[in-house]
């Protein structure tokens, strides 16, 4: 390539209008020997580019280093554990306190029914009967003190009229 | 995507990963790491692989994500100032490098190294690396046009650096 060429293809290269092939074609001549003078520092950009593009990655166990921990991730796998077991219950404890706070609204909005507690009738009804000459023995107790009460209405009630009568036969 | 094809068709590209990390990193211990949890992600997410048109490109993403925040954590850490992080990322020469390496070379390396972070992304993977524009677009997650422009202004700063070079011999 001659340096008219060359000029040119800088130009369109400062420009930024050059093709990826163009820029190997100058990357190719910079790598030449006979660079005119005035050249000479733009060659050294490009020798540059090329002598970047050469830097590797001198580590020959890298490879080795980087399947073996992408074969077995065992780091993490305590802390993955971990991780889960909270996740999970995280959500059972979503789940327990929502129930409770759904119940809790429940119940109060509609008071609870009489449940049944017992299966067999026969065994409800004696409960049923128990209960209620519970209730029919104190209703007699309760009589009896009201009767202790009615003597005094009586008592009263006599010595009233007795008043009266000796009131009329003053 | 199993381990054999893992191993022969992306450990391939570490040396791609290596150099696009170093250049964020400036180190070369920093940008192993780096580039070993690229494939570890990449591994781990091997179903989406089939999904992505251009894995080499998606595995030049993740090194990019992956090295600003490695950048990000180490300004952290040391709590710099900005201006002493951008020192880090100056190419470090192995001594081979530097015996081997001419004035001129330092030159351009310095004038690489001082353009702005993105300009110098775009140079690095248009002329080092050999990517066309719509790989750069989606390596650095930006529109074409911003990729031009950047590309634009890195190689027209570099240029202008290079006549002065030529003109006064700074």
């Amino acid at each position: 390539m001659d340096s008219k060429n060359i000029n040119a293809l800088l130009e369109k290269y400062w420009n930024c209008e050059t093709s990826l092939e163009e820029e190997q074609q100058l990357k190719a001549y910079f790598r030449g020997k006979e660079i005119p003078e005035q050249l000479k520092e733009t060659a050294v950009l490009f020798q540059y580019f090329d002598e970047h593009k050469k830097k590797n990655l001198n580590d020959s166990g890298f490879d080795q280093e980087v399947l073996s921990r992408v074969k077995s991730p065992k780091q993490g796998k305590v802390t993955r554990l971990m991780y889960n077991t909270m996740r999970i219950a995280a959500g059972i404890a979503v789940l327990v306190i929502a129930t409770v706070l759904v119940r809790n609204e429940i119940r109060k909005t509609n008071p609870v029914a009489v449940e049944d507690t017992y299966d067999d009738p026969k065994l409800a009804f004696e409960e049923t009967k128990k209960a209620l000459m519970m209730i029919s023995k104190s209703f007699g107790t309760a009589q009896d003190k009201a009767k202790k009460i009615n003597m005094f209405n009586e008592a009263q009630k006599s010595v009233q009229k007795d008043d009266e009568d000796t009131k009329a036969k003053l | 995507m199993n381990l054999e094809a893992f191993q022969n068709r992306v450990l391939p590209a570490k040396n791609k990963l290596f150099r696009f990390a170093l250049r964020f990193l400036g180190n070369e211990e920093e940008a192993k790491d780096v580039v070993q949890e690229v494939f570890i992600r990449v591994w781990n997410g091997r179903e989406q692989m089939n999904e992505v048109e251009n894995w080499e490109a998606w595995c030049m993403r993740i090194t990019r994500n992956l090295s600003l925040d490695r950048i990000r954590s180490i300004n952290r850490k040391q709590t710099q100032p900005i201006e002493a992080s951008f020192d880090v990322k100056l190419e470090t020469l192995t001594p081979h490098e530097s015996t081997e390496a001419h004035e001129s070379m330092q030159k351009i390396t310095q004038l690489i190294a001082a353009l702005p972070e993105k300009q110098r992304q775009v140079i690095h993977l248009r002329d080092v690396e050999g990517y066309s524009y719509n790989e750069i677009c989606d390596i650095l997650e930006i529109d074409m046009n911003q990729v031009k422009v950047n590309l634009f202004r890195a190689r027209n700063a570099v240029r202008e650096k290079l006549m002065k070079i030529n003109a006064y011999g700074l």
